[in-house]
């Protein structure tokens, strides 16, 4: 089953313009990454907190809705965060490069 | 800058005022202990006391260390009058110009001096250079840090700038980290599996899509956006465009796409019965090109537009021909909404409504062709619409006028041209030469003629004589001016159609529209008993025109509540092939060999 974890986790890795795939637990906690670890921490802290309030966002809005996806664009990259109840899969690709 | 500088010019005044307070009373004072003293000097003699001595000495001392006794002007003419030695003394303080020190100032300047530290010095350089004024310094910032209390605030914003770095960084010891078996442990899981083999599928799809959603050709982005989404549909509804004012609950009378701005749509309209202090007739330019609702041109006047047009060569002017008789001609440069120029009611013109105005010809011969129901066709010159150039009375067989309804032109021909009546004939016709007037009749359809259109595509096979006629009796024809009985009748509709036209571009295609809100795509090429495509407007409201733009992709509708409706036509059923041309010939051969067989059928019955 560990493989089968590293094999998706590569090739979401090396998909064209993918910077780094970070996998998070419920807490903000770091499981698996493939950037180095200061950065992880990083993006995992933040990441894990803008989840938790656009998800709550989200529910306010309307009870029986939840977040699905999140993608945060910005000028140098794209953060896709998809959240579950568990887990958050994080992944942080430069979209220029993918066009 | 200039309020500021205003500002602290306020200020500066004040601050002066304030000073200069101070320094009178000081002023009094000495001059009042000075005169004790002098008192007390000529009484005493000329031997002072040790006291005295000591005191004088101790305020030298103090004097150099820089306490002065007077600056200002009306201090100094002051002081003239007390004896020679205070003089002395005072023009001793003028020459240095040391803040003062007295004993009570003092203990304000230590307790500002704490507040300085966010008053830029830079401040305080200028302002003493702009004052000209040799006074104390320091005792200027003292007091400025009293008077300007609120200067800080707006001197220092690099302060506050600083301080949110320093908050993130406490949210950071308190990450905790999972160790190497928990991490294992996790990993293993089912759940943790199922999580990722969920998510990255998303991402996957998400990254693999790649549609930059920030393309921007030029502003336009989003309707090309639109117009990709709609390529593979046949017929799909556009837009809407409706004025609450001007054209609800009017009838759509006739429309008109302009030649120089293939993006305008001239509409006209009927009046408004709910409404009788508007104007009766409307036309109305909307533009297509972009989203804003309301009519790019406003236009009325007093009597029902029956008919409108852009006059084909004069990119400003719209002509109309309306219920009275009158043509009236509007321009886009003029301030007004009423024309700029009518014809007037009389005999040698209309005195019918004007059911059709075309502008025919060339950039350098035109003339404006307009035909009223009573079978009166004029020919006017669009400079001088006072009196007709030519005028004629269309009456079949010399005695019968005609009652046109409907008129069209045949490619590239500006003499001879066909007319729908309201007695259920089409009529050809000619404006000159030995057959000047109508020519012959087609009988066929049962009720009124309501559009007519000569086919216009060119190719290689020439199909200019064919035409298209719709009728109240349910009906279109498609006829050959070479005979007088139809070549087909398209019978798919079930109530009136108000409105037939050839497609611009496509040699088989051709548009109907009907009493139930229908618009029908006919192409030949394909079927001849059943539209090939067909679209229903909200409500089924009647359509009372069509029209297709110049470039054969768009059908603007309009019905009797006053809307023009534009729909897409997809690109497959618009855009002909190179072989519609022959195609064509081979089903009009077809059309006819079939109509040929039944007649037998129908007489050997």
């Amino acid at each position: 089953m560990s493989n089968e974890v590293e094999e998706i986790l590569k090739r979401v890795q090396q998909m064209k313009g993918v910077i780094g795939t970070i996998v998070v637990s419920q807490e903000g906690i770091p499981i698996k990454t493939t950037l180095d670890n200061s950065t992880t921490v990083q993006y995992a802290g933040l990441i894990h907190q803008l989840t938790a309030k656009a998800r709550s966002t989200v529910r306010d809005l309307d009870p029986q809705n939840d977040l699905t996806f999140l993608r945060i664009r910005s000028k140098k990259h794209e953060i896709m965060v998809a959240p579950e109840k568990e887990y958050l899969l994080i992944v942080v690709q430069n979209p220029s490069d993918g066009n | 800058m200039a309020d500021r500088k205003a500002e602290l010019e306020r200020k500066k005044l004040r601050l002066q005022q304030i000073r200069e307070e101070k320094k009178r009373k000081e002023e009094e004072k000495k001059k009042k202990e000075q005169e004790i003293a002098a008192k007390a000097a000529p009484a005493g003699g000329s031997s002072e006391s040790e006291l005295e001595k000591k005191r004088k000495d101790a305020e030298d001392l103090l004097r150099d260390l820089g306490v002065p006794d007077t600056v200002t002007p009306s201090a100094t003419t002051a002081v003239k009058t007390t004896p020679g030695d205070v003089k002395s003394q005072d023009s001793k303080g003028e020459a240095l110009p040391v803040p003062s020190a007295s004993p009570h100032r003092r203990a304000k300047l230590c307790m500002s001096s704490v507040n300085i530290s966010g008053f830029p010095p830079k401040e305080s350089i200028s302002y003493s250079k702009e004052t000209q004024t040799p006074t104390e310094t320091q005792e200027q910032q003292a007091e400025d840090e009293d008077v300007l209390a609120e200067s800080p605030e707006e001197d220092t914003p690099a302060v506050p700038e600083q301080e949110p770095e320093v908050k993130e960084e406490p949210s950071e010891p308190v990450i905790k980290e999972y160790t190497e078996d928990e991490k294992e442990r996790i990993i293993h899981s089912e759940e943790f599996v199922r999580f990722l083999d969920r998510t990255t599928k998303v991402i996957e799809r998400a990254i693999a899509e790649d549609v930059d959603i920030f393309i921007d050709y030029g502003g336009n982005a989003e309707d090309d956006g639109e117009g990709e989404r709609d390529a593979g549909a046949k017929l799909s509804q556009n837009r809407q465009f409706l004025d609450d004012r001007w054209s609800r609950y009017r009838t759509v009378t006739c429309l008109d796409w302009s030649k120089q701005h293939p993006e305008l749509l001239v509409a006209s309209y009927s009046n408004n019965e709910e409404s009788p202090h508007e104007p009766d007739g409307v036309a109305l330019v909307w533009n297509t090109k972009f989203k804003k609702t309301s009519p790019e041109y406003i236009f009325h006047c007093q009597s029902s537009v029956m008919s409108a047009g852009f006059a084909d060569f004069h990119p400003n002017l719209v002509v109309g021909g309306t219920y009275s008789g009158q043509i009236v001609l509007w321009d886009n440069r003029s301030t007004k909404r009423t024309p700029v120029q009518r014809t007037p009611l009389s005999a040698a013109a209309h005195t019918h409504p004007v059911y059709c105005v075309k502008v025919v010809g060339t950039q350098n011969a035109h003339n404006l062709i307009s035909i009223s129901t009573d079978g009166t066709m004029c020919s006017w010159s669009l400079d001088m619409l006072s009196q007709p150039q030519d005028s004629m009375q269309l009456k079949h067989k010399q005695s019968k006028p005609v009652a046109v309804t409907c008129m069209t032109f045949p490619h590239n021909d500006v003499n001879n041209f066909v007319v729908g009546s309201e007695d259920g004939s089409v009529y050809t016709a000619s404006r000159h030469g030995s057959k000047a007037g109508i020519n012959e009749a087609f009988e066929a359809h049962q009720g009124p003629v309501t559009g007519i259109d000569c086919h216009q595509v060119q190719g290689r096979l020439d199909f200019s004589h064919l035409f298209l006629s719709s009728s109240f009796d349910w009906t279109i024809k498609l006829w050959s001016l070479k005979h007088s009985t139809p070549i087909h009748s398209f019978e798919d509709n079930s109530d009136y159609v108000y409105d037939v036209q050839w497609s611009p571009v496509h040699p088989a295609l051709f548009a109907t529209v009907d009493g139930m809100g229908r618009l029908d795509l006919w192409n030949l090429n394909e079927d001849t008993e059943v539209p090939t495509t067909s679209a229903t407007l909200d409500g089924q409201t009647a359509i009372n025109r069509l029209r297709w733009n110049h470039s054969g992709h768009q059908i603007a509708v309009g019905d009797d509540e006053g809307k023009v409706w534009i729909y897409d036509v997809g690109e497959s059923l618009a855009q002909p092939r190179g072989d519609e041309w022959n195609r064509l010939a081979h089903t009009l051969t077809d059309i006819k060999f079939n109509s040929t067989k039944d007649t037998e059928e129908g007489v050997t019955r």
